[in-house]
């Protein structure tokens, strides 16, 4: 079994004329934490919607847990969780009922996927919310509610799109810690972000995205000795400074 | 895929414009016998001339079958389906539920099963409602003639439900596609008894998926199995062509 939980080589999408992501490669190790940070608009979440098979790539190959993100796509989303940046929950449906369609979704038996959904709940803190019409949720709770949607399937591999934007800073700790917790059980998570204290509160490696294309690649640490950089926010203006000279 | 087909159903059935429809079938249902208590003589007489008869009860089925319910094929229908898919892209529910190990066209088979089964639910409690509201209210009420006719008048409903989704999603705009389903099924409803008022056209008139709904007026006093199979086979057959379409042009849509 190959080390590597995702491989991205060469990677590309254009929309008419416009080059969204432009020979992109990488790959995350089974179990890692992977922060992918870039400005908004870099192709961050072009590559993740390519690697969900959500958007069709025009170049390149993308593996996820060995499975061609093109050839293999039910196979891909079935091992994978996803938390889009943009997203809305159904307002009619309340948040036990939600997790209980989405779990239909991945054909989980029902008695299997009321223990995980009541689970999710209490994880999450929802267990007194469970019953409310998503409509009124706050956007705290939306996100525990995107969240736990995307880990209803017990996924091996977990892609979450600036997961932690518009969260106080009560709710970001919280969030960040349950991704540490899901890290340590084996879940692969890909984090994009373009806020990088947070990717690199969570992060050993990542990947910096600037114009489409793949400006850097590895431990946080080395880059910043590399580059010369104190923090995080330091190391990506250097980046893109560097990208553009 | 049953159970995703049977939680949507529930969704549905709890959303607010499936109680606004339901709102409207009672009402329909509790003022039609008031509204039919004495039909204008011209009523009755053109009714015996289409229909051979003259009888309160044909008068009452030709009304409710092309005033009520042929009205409520043209509009429930888009209300209820109008959205299916489109609505979760506008709003961004699609963007969760794309990335699910279900393809776009099939998550559209189970929106549109659900949407139709919903109307179903609808259809037969309101023709139940009737069958127990009616009689002694209408003049010659018949249930059993009544539930049969309804029976066949049903598959147009359901047909008019997966039309009404398909077209929505063709072409590709919420309001836009409500509006071009809204025609079609006006155009339907309005040409779906032409040919019992114009026998010539009588044979031409079958192309029409709403006539078909509509031919137990033919002949109600001697509905029969063998009078009612037919259409319905072609309902259901025409139904699941129309989903298999909707499916097909679906794929278009971006999550």
């Amino acid at each position: 079994m190959s080390a590597s939980a995702i491989t991205v080589e060469g990677l590309g999408k254009r929309f008419g004329a416009v080059q969204a992501v432009d020979d992109v490669n990488f790959s995350v190790e089974r179990g890692e934490i992977f922060g992918f940070m870039g400005h908004n608009g870099a192709g961050k979440t072009t590559t993740l919607r390519m690697l969900l098979g959500l958007t069709r790539p025009t170049r390149g190959k993308a593996t996820v847990l060995g499975h061609d993100v093109t050839l293999a796509t039910l196979e891909v989303r079935r091992a994978a969780g996803y938390l889009p940046a943009s997203y809305a929950l159904p307002p009619d449906m309340t948040a036990r009922e939600f997790l209980q369609y989405v779990a239909a979704m991945f054909a989980i038996p029902p008695a299997t996927a009321r223990a995980r959904g009541e689970d999710l709940l209490r994880r999450f803190g929802l267990e007194g919310a469970a019953d409310r019409k998503l409509r009124g949720f706050s956007t705290g709770m939306t996100q525990k509610v995107g969240l736990a949607q995307a880990l209803i399937n017990e996924p091996q591999v977990l892609f979450l799109d600036e997961p932690t934007s518009g969260l106080d800073p009560l709710g970001r700790h919280e969030l960040l810690e349950h991704l540490r917790g899901l890290s340590q059980q084996g879940v692969t998570i890909v984090f994009s972000s373009h806020i990088l204290s947070d990717v690199e509160t969570l992060c050993r490696r990542v990947a910096a995205m600037h114009h489409a294309r793949l400006i850097a690649c590895g431990e946080i640490a080395a880059l910043k000795r590399e580059h010369g950089a104190a923090t995080m926010d330091e190391l990506y203006l250097n980046l893109v400074r560097r990208q553009a000279s | 895929m049953t159970r995703l087909l049977w939680l949507d159903y529930l969704a549905a059935l709890r959303e607010r414009k499936t109680w606004i429809a339901a709102a409207m079938l009672v009402y329909a249902v509790l003022a039609i016998p008031l509204l039919l208590a004495d039909p204008p003589p011209h009523v009755r007489e053109a009714i015996a001339a289409w229909f051979h008869d003259a009888d309160p009860f044909a008068v009452f089925m030709f009304v409710w079958i092309d005033l009520v319910m042929n009205k409520v094929v043209a509009f429930v229908p888009v209300i209820l389906a109008s959205g299916v898919v489109l609505r979760e892209r506008d709003t961004g529910v699609l963007g969760l539920l794309a990335a699910k190990p279900l393809t776009l066209s099939r998550y559209f088979v189970v929106r549109t099963a659900s949407t139709c089964a919903v109307m179903l639910t609808l259809y037969a409690a309101t023709q139940l409602l009737g069958a127990a509201w009616f009689p002694g209210r209408v003049a010659g009420f018949r249930p059993g003639t009544f539930l049969a006719a309804m029976s066949l008048h049903a598959f147009a409903a359901v047909f008019a439900t997966a039309l009404a989704a398909t077209v929505t999603v063709a072409v590709g705009r919420r309001g836009a596609g409500a509006l071009v389903a809204l025609m079609l099924l006006g155009l339907l409803v309005g040409l779906a008894l032409v040919g019992f008022y114009q026998p010539d056209w009588y044979a031409m008139t079958l192309a029409n998926p709403l006539t078909l709904g509509a031919l137990a007026m033919r002949d109600l006093e001697h509905l029969s199995p063998s009078l009612l199979l037919p259409p319905m086979l072609a309902l259901a057959g025409l139904t699941a062509v129309t989903i298999a379409i909707g499916a097909w042009v679906v794929r278009k849509v971006e999550a």
